[in-house]
Parts: structure tokens; sequence; C-alpha cells
């Protein structure tokens, strides 16, 4: 592939960054093949990101849960959750890409301030618990490494910060990127600890239920790999994402693309954790938390895989802090209608960049303060975000019927179909969540089921 | 170095050529005209629509009070 680069100048004006004059620079290749492969490669990264930074601190501490308890016998369900996860962010795709606009900017220009500002105030609700719960699993990792949390978790902290005030969306996205290609560790992980690949697959693809059958327990670990993997979140950061990077209309395809890929490698690690504990329930195990799991698994497989597991714990609680930090201060900036670009420098765009810092400072500092309330705050966060998202997910099918905002954009029948079915389940399942937490002895100890 | 006014004219010109192809990443190409989505206004919504987001809001609300109680019990 022969390239050059062609610089030319034209007037741009992007959100926020008005007024400036830009050059326009083309990469020049020779086949359609080459066009495309680098067309996707400039497209690719929100897709991406979105899907493995939802693979947080959180989602390492439900996955190995459940291979820690129920072996390999919940893949399944994981697998069920790859197209559920792209049919919901796929329609975030379209509508970014349609409207140039985040998620909260449309709710409150299509619905109004009054339903705009509550679901503005859940996501930030929601959002700053679980950046709490990220911090937690810093603090958690580092300490099982020797490192002394009170100067692990703010040193985190600025690295977080430093990482999003480069003044440039494209150096943010490729450090992400990077942090987000680190998650292919987890599939190294898995095949030195794994079970044989025939049990993986067997249970990947022919649901069955652990022995034992249906017990709260198991319900509650179910509702929860749903929730881990679907978060509110995620529908305001990658329409701002996409926003930010100024996708065009033809690159629609690519940008489902590198979303379905997201999925993909998304789902795939999150069944790389899934037997990574399956690994240290085979050894005997009793899971506690993952970064005691890292310990019980360094015991058998040498501290290179424990240090190994709680770096990667790490790696994912960065990459969610970064992903749901900046959620929360896309939304805020655009219903405020500050400037709020990653491609802004921290003078042009002090209040993006302040409400992003005091995200990560406020929950950095609760982690540190002797005594917190952390496994309260982390069972408030996977029921508030189980509560909220069917929710979120209505405002978002309703923006998807707009056919005068979106036009040839908008959901087709099919589309619609889907997504009811998916909010209809996302609702019994955050019904039966909340029930289950505000009244746990609503449910009987054991409701019995087939076991295999 | 070309004295193109938009690479959209220089795609268009190659691709009469067939033989090279311009690819510009998003944040170096002209901003695309997209919805007027301020000129719209808000979505106009049948009562049964506005009857059931209130419904979902009042849920969510006495959803977060049950969860916010029970975390303050389990506190103490």
């Amino acid at each position: 592939m022969t390239n050059k680069t062609l610089t030319l100048t034209a007037g741009v004006s992007p959100a926020g960054v008005e007024d400036q004059v830009m050059p326009v620079r083309g990469r020049v290749v020779k086949s359609k093949w080459s066009r495309d492969l680098l067309t996707f490669l400039m497209v690719f990264g929100p897709g991406l990101i979105v899907m493995v930074a939802d693979n947080d601190a959180g989602a390492v501490s439900t996955y190995s849960q459940a291979g820690a308890q129920y072996g390999t016998h919940l893949l399944w369900i994981v697998l069920l959750l790859l197209p559920v996860c792209y049919f919901i962010q796929e329609m975030v795709v379209r509508l970014g890409i349609a409207t140039g606009k985040g998620h909260a900017a449309m709710i409150y220009q299509r619905f109004g301030k009054w339903w705009g500002l509550f679901s503005l105030v859940d996501l930030q609700l929601v959002n700053f618990l679980t950046l709490v719960t990220e911090f937690a699993a810093i603090n958690l990792a580092l300490s099982k490494m020797g490192v002394d949390p009170r100067y692990g978790v703010p040193l985190a902290a600025a690295g977080l910060v430093m990482l999003v005030l480069t003044g440039s969306y494209r150096r943010w996205e490729r450090i992400v990127v990077f942090l987000c290609l680190l998650d292919f560790a987890w599939f190294w992980i898995a095949f030195r600890l794994g079970p044989p690949l025939g049990q993986i697959v067997k249970h990947a693809v022919f649901p069955s239920m652990p022995a034992g059958g249906i017990t709260p327990d198991l319900m509650f670990l179910v509702i929860a790999i749903v929730g881990t993997t679907i978060a509110p979140w995620q529908l305001f950061f990658q329409q701002s994402c996409i926003a930010d990077k100024r996708l065009r209309f033809a690159d629609l395809k690519w940008a489902r693309l590198d979303t379905f890929l997201g999925a993909c490698v998304t789902v795939t690690a999150a069944v790389c954790m899934m037997v990574a504990g399956a690994a240290s329930l085979t050894h005997g195990f009793h899971f506690t938390d993952p970064a005691q799991m890292a310990a019980d698994i360094g015991a058998f497989a040498g501290p290179a895989m424990r240090d190994l597991i709680l770096l990667m714990m790490i790696n994912a609680a960065v990459l969610g802090t970064t992903a749901i930090s900046l959620s929360s201060a896309w939304a805020y900036g655009e219903v405020r209608g500050w400037p709020h670009s990653l491609q802004l420098p921290w003078r042009e765009a002090r209040g993006f960049y302040s409400l992003y810092l005091i995200c990560v400072a406020a929950a950095a500092g609760i982690v540190l303060i002797p005594r917190a309330p952390l496994q309260l705050i982390i069972l408030g966060v996977q029921v508030l975000a189980g509560v909220i998202l069917p929710s979120a997910i209505i405002f978002l099918q309703l923006l998807l019927n707009d056919k005068e905002l979106l036009g040839e954009y908008a959901n087709k029948p099919w589309n619609n179909w889907v997504n009811w079915t998916i909010i209809a389940v996302l609702f019994i399942l955050s019904l039966i969540l909340a029930a289950q937490v505000t009244a746990p002895n609503l449910f009987p100890s054991a409701v019995g089921g087939p076991t295999t | 170095m070309g004295t193109i006014a938009s690479p959209m004219d220089l795609e268009t010109r190659n691709e009469t050529r067939k033989d090279h192809f311009v690819v510009v990443h998003p944040l170096d190409d002209v901003q695309e005209t997209k919805v007027d989505t301020e000129a719209l206004g808000p979505m106009p919504m049948t009562r049964t629509v506005r009857l059931s987001l209130l419904s979902l809001r009042a849920y969510l609300i006495l959803m977060v009070l049950m969860v916010v109680y029970h975390v303050v019990m389990l506190a103490r």
C-alpha cells in the first residue's frame, strides 16, 4: 500500500471549537481494499472502547464470581448477551452519527428539560457510585500487590486526569485503545488456567444449570451478569464519543463493525474471566473478591499469574473510570451548553474537564476514607444500575423511532421487535433484582431446577 | 499538495480515475451538516406515551427510595 498525505485547508465547526480553521489531511491509497481498511481503522475506537470499558472492575468481580461459584455453567448467558449488547449500542451509533450530538443533549432537546433533568440525575448518581467501585478495585488490587493504596490510588487518579488533558481526541483514543487491547491478556490467562476447550464450548453453546438448580443466589448473579454487561453510561458514552470524533454518515457501516467487534471482544473476555474463576473453584478455593481470587490462583499457577490478574483488574478499573467519568462530563457539558470536546485544551473547556476531574478525585478520595462502606456502595450500584437501565433504553428506543429526527436512520419494524423484547426482559430482571435486594425474605431459599 | 476546496471534491475526482482513493480521518474532514435538532423542538408525544413515561418515572423514584432505605438499614 503506497500512501501519501495531502494537506489542504477548509473551515470546520465541531462542537465547541467553532471559528477555527483546520487543515484537512487525506491519505491516498491505491486499492479499494486499502481504502476500506484505512477507513475502518480511522473510524475504529468508540465501539471497542465502550464495550471493553464495560468489562470494568465490577464486571471482573461478577464474572469471576460466577465462575468461582458455578464453574463454566453460566457461560451461555454471557454468549446470549452478545447480540443484546450489539443491538443496543448499534442504535446509539445511528443516533450519534445522524445528529452529531450526545445522548443527554438529545433527551433534553426532544423530551424537554424535565425528562432531561431526570435522566441526567440518574446517570450522574449511578456513574459516581460506579466510579467509587472502580477505585475500590484499584485499592484492593494494589494492596494485594504490596503497593500502599495511599500512594497508588492518587497516582492512578492523576494518571486518569492526565489522560484526557492532552487536548487531542486522537491521543486519548489511541492510549485507551491500547489499554483495551491489553484485555487480550485474559485470553492467555484462560488458556493457561482453563478447563478443556470442549467443556467451555459445551457450556457456552448449550444452556445448562449448575447443580442445585435455580436458587436466589444464582438469580442474583444472573441479573448481576446482565446488569454489568449492559450499563446506562454506555449509551451516553458512545454517542458523545461519536459526536466528539465527528463520525460521518459514510462511516456508519464501519462504526457498526467497530461496535460488533467490540461486543465480541468484551464477551470473549468475560468468558475468560469466568473461566479463571472456574479454575479457582476446581482447586477448592472459596470466592470472596477478585483480588483474593488472584492470590488463590497464584498459589497453584505462580506469582506471575497472580500479578497478571491483579494488573488486569487495575486495567479494567482504569478503563471503566475514564469512560464513565467522560460520559458524566460529556452529558453535563451538553446539557449546560459548555464546550465539551477532548479536542479542546483545558483553558477552552474548563467546565467539562473540571467535572471529569471532580468525579475522579471525589471517587478516589472516598475509597481512601478508612472504614468507608464500600461493600454497601457496590451493592447499591448493582441494584441502581439494574433499575435505571430499562428506563434509559426506553428513551433510546423512543428517539430511534423519531422519524422527524432520524429519517431513514430510524428503527425498522424488526429493530423494534428485537429492542422491545430486550426491554421487556431487562424490566423483568430489574424488578426481580430490586425485589430480591429490598425484600430478601420474599424469595424461598431454593426454587429447585434441572441440573446437568 | 492540492488546492481543492474540500476532500469531497478530491474523492469525487479520484473515484472517476479509479486508480487511487483518498481516505480522510473524521477529525480532519469538513464537518457534515447534521439534523438541526434545535429547530425540531420537543418530540410530539401522545397521551399514552406521556402517561407511560410518568409511570416509569414514578416506578424509578419508588425503586431508588427502596434501594436507599435498604442500604441505610444494612449500614446500621
